[in-house]
């Protein structure tokens, strides 16, 4: 008999996580479904990124926001392609975009020599800086400071590369997102963090206690992955850039999530 | 197919980044052995005061139950992600507490075996509560009628012949607290699994992924096979019912 009530109970118990889950992932269904709708139409263009990572991408899914994202839309527009966007870890971006999990890679992605050997990068369509980020007041004044520091970074990026290569930091640490290495710095355990400048003025302007010690320039430019024999889809992405730079896209695109004029490259 | 064996199982990747490795699985090992001490004796601590006797202490068992189940529900990467971002901010607290260096392990390491304790601690505290709740009754009321108090009795007569019945169970718990340190990778400690991740990113290859698994397969798969021979070892005893000698 009370063996029977138990197992009564477990049943009732597991039907109620089973039509959780149900009426969880039917209503998550909604709204993508709805969502993919409001686009420019055409076929869908299936894109990694990295989310969060502010002001390139942010949000929450399917609503996802920042430039990278906006662009990738804008894009997407000329060439008459709706972007579907696909959250995923940047340390396997590349091989994923190479083994087709998606078509494109749009997320803050520097073009290097070593990802290159992997996947194919458009044309550059944005210059980018490094920034040591440090807590107000902190006496660090530049990269040269940070000897015998502890320094955050992301995992995978060229912020902890650089950190490698010439700060001569006395523990590097390489957190699994942005925002982690961030929340290190105000929470003190690490004393700088040197990641993407946009992402480190965000920070500043967005959650405060923390300030840019130096901008460190790095001939460095992002660009938007494909896999190699996708040479069709390149050559649309480069045309699909060059419309929404000389028409003046780019340039409203780049204000509203920088507050900072483009650089003349592309200004349109 | 030829792919998947390039992506975790280039031996060239592995050997290369072979030393790298080592030293973050040194890592895990480290943290394993002080969180599996402390847990240890957090786990005894917890279950007596959980057979604490008597109405007067029923707010100790209570609290005590309170922490074993609530620890047991929350995922230990929770606990993790808690401590490291919300400790240093308890301005109360002197400042090598909040971000603590001792031994010349950094923050991440401590905050790391924190959790671990917190949660196998209240793991553990089940285990040991099984093997005292197996000691017959009787030995406790025998012990007590010899003059001894509740913690006399605990200490000499129940307790010794309670842990004799748990080292299987124990050495689980064990096992899972050892491979669980690789969650400690997400404060950035330089453990094997974010070593692996970085060469992972770096190289563009999972190979270093599989060397780590490796590691831990030759570590656990022994201490696996000592789990069966304890319990065969505990068959045995019971058959010959000389489990309530005291060891």
């Amino acid at each position: 008999m009370r063996s029977t009530r138990l197992t009564a109970s477990l049943a009732v118990f597991l039907l109620a996580i089973v039509s959780l889950v149900a009426v969880g992932c039917g209503s998550s269904n909604d709204t993508t479904g709805s969502s993919s709708g409001t686009g420019s139409g055409g076929e869908p263009l299936t894109v990694g990124s990295d989310i969060p990572y502010p002001p390139f991408e942010q949000g929450k899914s399917p609503n996802y926001e920042g430039f990278d994202i906006e662009l990738m839309e804008a894009i997407g527009e000329k060439i008459g392609r709706t972007p579907e966007f696909q959250d995923t870890s940047f340390e396997t971006i590349f091989r994923d975009v190479a083994q087709g999990k998606f078509e494109a890679v749009i997320s803050a992605a520097t073009i290097t020599e070593e990802r290159e050997k992997e996947v194919a990068f458009s044309d550059p369509y944005y210059l980018s800086e490094q920034a040591i980020l440090v807590q107000e007041g902190s006496d660090v004044g530049g990269i040269e400071d940070l000897s015998g520091k502890t320094v955050g970074a992301q995992q995978g990026t060229t912020g902890l590369e650089l950190g490698k290569e010439k700060a001569d930091a006395g523990e590097l640490r390489p957190y699994p997102e942005g925002p982690d290495a961030i929340n290190a710095l105000k929470a003190g355990t690490v004393e700088a963090v040197i990641i993407d400048a946009p992402v480190a003025q965000n920070a500043v302007e967005e959650e405060g206690g923390v300030e840019i010690s130096e901008k460190v320039p790095t001939e460095e430019s992002y660009g938007i992955a494909l896999a190699k024999d996708n040479t069709e889809l390149l050559e649309e992405i480069n045309k699909g850039l060059e419309e929404v730079i000389s028409d003046g896209t780019y340039k409203t695109i780049y204000e509203k999530w920088f507050h900072l004029e483009p650089p003349k490259e592309f200004l349109g | 197919m030829s792919q998947f064996f390039n992506q975790y199982f280039n031996f060239d990747v592995m050997r290369e980044h072979f030393g790298e490795v080592l030293v973050g699985f040194l890592q895990n090992l480290l943290v394993f052995a002080v969180a599996a001490v402390l847990a240890l004796a957090l786990g005894l601590v917890l279950a007596l005061l959980r057979q604490l006797p008597g109405r007067k202490l029923m707010p100790i068992r209570f609290l005590t139950i309170a922490y074993i189940d609530f620890f047991r529900a929350v995922p230990i990467l929770i606990i993790i992600l808690m401590i490291s971002g919300g400790v240093p901010f308890l301005s109360f607290l002197p400042q090598e507490v909040r971000i603590p260096h001792w031994f010349g392990r950094p923050d991440p390491f401590w905050y790391g075996v924190a959790a671990l304790v917190i949660v196998y601690g209240a793991f553990s505290a089940e285990v040991y509560r099984a093997g005292i709740e197996a000691v017959p009754r009787g030995q406790m009321e025998a012990a007590r009628s010899l003059g001894m108090s509740h913690f006399q009795a605990m200490r000499y007569v129940v307790v010794p012949q309670g842990v004799t019945k748990i080292p299987a169970p124990m050495l689980n718990e064990l096992i899972s607290l050892l491979k669980d340190t690789t969650l400690v990778s997400v404060i950035a400690l330089s453990e094997s699994v974010l070593v692996s991740r970085e060469v992972l990113s770096e190289r563009l290859n999972s190979s270093s992924l599989t060397l780590t698994a490796i590691f831990f397969v030759i570590i656990i798969l022994p201490l696996a096979r000592v789990v069966d021979k304890l319990i065969a070892r505990q068959q045995l005893k019971v058959t010959r019912g000389s489990h309530i000698e005291v060891a």
